[in-house]
């Protein structure tokens, strides 16, 4: 009696696949606190020191390689060049023209205050 | 007896073939020669009866489907056309049998139009093979052994061309109309499929040159060109095109080395190719395992936070970027780009470069030199007037092809004049020519003409035709350009007028760059004419604004703040009647062109914005196909905008720094015998240490790095304080 059930599955909880969610690069995802540009504020000017005249390749490799390993953190899938096209991209918006601004306006102010 | 579906209807097949083989066929009496039928004149009316009330009444192919299988021009056309013996002159019968068979080969040879919403079922069956079909029909005219083929059509033209043109009936200039259509279809006759076995060598645009050189079609077109608006009228159009299929996208500058410079120049060429292609392999061993393929190396790239990327392969152990390399290479996702609908990025004719034989080539370039001394100014004067008048004659395409072929020969011109300057030992003695040869098309009516193709295109977004008509300034820039340094005192006059007359007007300047903005995704050719023209108008425009400290261009003025101004200024007096008003706008309208004092640096202001560098920057894109002076003009305007107008902050971004290091650093970047090498390695040092400085200074660029700037922080980020508000009383 049972195994007629069984090949039934009336009983059996019905399970129901999700599709997978692809991960895309959006500005929730470009503003996020530890991934994000925020990061990038946070670390990149303690993080690199640069040597200046006389080491241009040295310094620009450094410079992209920082960029490269934080756009990677950023977005598994894609490739630097593409990621940097996406956020640029995405820089157009009504939303990250603000958040741009006041970064900088924050660094203005701050910068103002060191000079008083 | 066969299943297979007939693709054309049995009785039409049975009608053309019983046709065919009534024109006559090879005799059995007098050696194997062709004999023709008793009625063969008949026949041929029948068979162009055929062509014309059934294929092209009924848009189909059919009949022109069965001709080509029952043999009809190489069995009985060429034949009936080589029989006319050249000490044969007045015979009328002979003369009447070629004309017939001139107006069979005309529609059989015409050429297919790109399949469109008229086209049927039909045509998808039977163009494959016609088309087949014509590279043969070419193929037997060019090579026929009595090598009478050609200069036969043209006699049959020449009783017609000898009456005066007043004179003429309309089947007079019907006849010569034909023999030049026979010509623009025979030129334009491309192999449609070349394979290793069938190279299409014996069409090819060399073959064509040489056989219509000795049959002497290049002297009709002579007479034709040089004769235009005296002896000929309407036939400007089908001269223009023949000439346009026989020179197009020739390159001109190695039609004009002699056979020693070239076998020189190969040598060398010969030489740079070999050693590039070994720096290629030693770039490509430097990075390749020196172990096994199976020898399994794993090394991951540490983070600051600890975290890690894994790499595999011996090559990731060569140094960090190395190892960021193959991490991104490893990576399959790509980017969807959007799909082309419109079809802007294919390839067009201009886009084809191509190099023709040295027999070919020196007859060419005789045909080319003497064009330019007889054909030049009456065919393109005749041209642009009825341009001008929008003639029914002329084609959208016809139109395109004027440009294309006035920038080939103004650019041959060129070259002609250089290498005679450099045959020439001693330049004092050497009598110059004057640039009159080619004033047809340096007039202000053409450049008015010019213009307002320019603009028409450009606001239709026509990029095609858009490119010849910026191919052809570029070379009218040149031109000028050469003319203000020639010896002659008139030529400098001549020169200088036209520059004023190019630089007046502020609506030409500013098309300029609204063209050099409007690239998103054009093929690479129209990016080079787009660069090249701006490179070349901008070098010219502040050369000759800093030779003259007046200058000045009729600009539209600003309506609206016109309006403005009258509103305060009658605020007092009110209830003006309304009629006065309406007198006083249409003034006002008048009033909006006026002249003001030209202002170099405030135009090349327009030239600072991003979209103008990333045209720059999406043409150094393709650094590994650019030559030195291609180079050249791409970091000679980063450096206008980088270094002279140190608008610093256009040029902070990280995909430039990528692509820029890339150029020079990469695994396939430019080798290090690239003679522009050197110029990019100074910029990108310069480039470097400024951006340096820069994140030093300002750490929120480390962010704004990944934009494109918004105007409103961008004199902030570039100075380090807010633009002053203007005050204005």
């Amino acid at each position: 009696k049972d195994g007629a059930k069984d090949n039934l599955g009336l009983d059996e909880e019905v399970k129901i696949k999700r599709k997978r969610v692809n991960v895309k690069l959006d500005e929730t995802r470009l503003l996020r606190e530890d991934i994000g540009i925020p990061k990038l504020r946070r670390e990149a000017p303690k993080r690199l020191r640069f040597k200046g005249k006389g080491h241009e390749y040295r310094d620009a490799a450094k410079l992209l390689s920082y960029y490269q390993l934080w756009a990677d953190d950023l977005y598994k899938k894609a490739r630097f060049r593409d990621t940097l096209q996406i956020i640029e991209k995405l820089g157009h918006s009504r939303r990250m023209k603000m958040e741009r601004e006041s970064w900088v306006m924050d660094n203005k102010k701050k910068a103002g205050s060191n000079t008083q | 007896l066969s299943k297979i579906p007939e693709t054309v209807d049995p009785m039409i097949r049975a009608h053309i073939l019983s046709l065919c083989s009534a024109l006559g066929g090879t005799s059995t009496v007098e050696d194997g020669g062709y004999s023709l039928g008793d009625d063969a004149l008949a026949c041929l009316k029948d068979l162009k009866k055929w062509l014309k009330l059934y294929d092209q009444k009924m848009n189909r192919f059919d009949v022109a489907r069965c001709m080509a299988e029952a043999n009809l021009v190489k069995g009985d056309l060429l034949e009936i056309l080589s029989a006319w013996e050249e000490d044969e002159i007045e015979d009328r019968i002979k003369q009447r049998l070629a004309l017939g068979c001139i107006e069979l080969l005309v529609p059989l040879t015409w050429p297919f139009e790109r399949y469109n919403e008229q086209t049927t079922v039909n045509h998808h069956r039977h163009i494959p093979v016609l088309q087949f079909a014509q590279a043969g029909y070419k193929k037997a005219i060019l090579q026929h052994p009595s090598k009478r083929i050609l200069s036969n059509v043209v006699r049959v033209a020449l009783p017609s061309v000898a009456v005066p043109p007043n004179e003429r009936t309309e089947r007079d200039e019907g006849i010569i109309k034909l023999v030049l259509y026979f010509f623009r279809n025979l030129v334009m006759i491309e192999h449609p499929m070349i394979t290793e076995t069938d190279t299409g060598e014996e069409i090819s645009r060399s073959a064509t040159i040489e056989a219509l050189e000795e049959q002497n079609v290049l002297h009709f077109l002579l007479v034709v060109s040089s004769g235009m608006g005296i002896e000929f009228n309407t036939q400007d159009v089908v001269a223009m095109e023949v000439i346009y299929h026989l020179v197009k996208s020739v390159d001109i500058e190695k039609m004009f080395l002699t056979d020693e410079q070239e076998s020189q120049k190969q040598g060398q060429d010969l030489t740079t190719l070999l050693k590039l292609e070994d720096e290629m392999k030693r770039a490509s061993i430097r990075g390749a395992s020196t172990r096994h393929n199976r020898f399994g190396t794993t090394v991951w790239i540490e983070r600051d936070d600890k975290t890690r990327s894994f790499v595999s392969g011996q090559g990731a152990l060569l140094g960090k970027s190395t190892g960021l390399v193959k991490m991104d290479a490893s990576k399959k996702w790509r980017k969807p780009g959007g799909a082309d609908t419109k079809g802007v990025s294919r390839k067009t004719e201009h886009d084809m470069s191509l190099t023709i034989e040295r027999c070919a080539k020196a007859k060419l370039r005789e045909f080319v030199g003497e064009f330019l001394d007889a054909g030049f100014n009456p065919l393109f004067g005749h041209l642009r007037r009825a341009i001008d008048r929008d003639a029914q004659r002329l084609l959208e395409s016809n139109q395109q092809q004027y440009f294309y072929l006035i920038a080939w020969f103004l650019k041959a011109e060129r070259m002609r004049r250089k290498t005679l300057a450099a045959g020439s030992k001693d330049p004092a003695t050497s009598d110059f020519e004057s640039f009159g040869l080619v004033a047809s098309v340096l007039n202000q009516e053409s450049l008015i003409t010019l213009n307002r193709r320019m603009t028409d295109w450009f606001d239709t977004r026509q990029w095609t035709p858009l490119q010849s008509a910026m191919r052809c300034f570029t070379q009218i820039l040149l031109t000028v350009q050469d003319m203000a340094v020639s010896p002659l005192e008139d030529d400098q006059e001549i020169a200088e007028n036209i520059q004023n007359r190019l630089f007046y007007e502020e609506v030409t300047l500013d098309l300029v760059v609204m063209i050099l903005r409007a690239y998103t995704k054009q093929p690479f050719g129209w990016l080079d004419d787009c660069t090249e023209m701006v490179h070349v108008h901008l070098k010219m425009l502040e050369r000759f604004s800093k030779q003259h400290e007046h200058m000045f261009v009729r600009s539209r003025k600003r309506a609206r703040a016109q309006r403005k101004k009258n509103a305060t200024v009658e605020d007092g007096a009110e209830g003006v009647p309304e009629e006065e008003e309406g007198e006083e706008i249409a003034e006002l309208s008048k009033a909006t062109m006026r002249e003001r004092a030209f202002n170099y640096s405030r135009f090349e202001q327009k030239f600072l914005t991003q979209s103008c560098v990333d045209t720059f920057l999406a043409f150094i894109g393709n650094y590994k196909e650019l030559n030195y002076s291609q180079m050249k003009r791409a970091i000679i305007f980063f450096h206008r905008v980088f270094v002279k107008r140190e608008q610093e902050v256009l040029m902070f971004r990280i995909d430039i720094v990528e692509l820029f290091n890339r150029i020079l650093q990469g695994p396939d970047g430019l080798p290090n015998s690239h003679p522009a090498r050197k110029e990019m390695d100074q910029f990108f040092k310069h480039y470097m240490r400024k951006l340096v400085k820069m994140l030093e200074k300002r750490p929120e660029l480390y962010v704004e790095l990944l934009f494109t700037k918004v105007n409103s922080t961008m004199h902030y980020l570039q100075f380090g304080y807010d633009k002053q508000a203007q005050v204005s009383k």
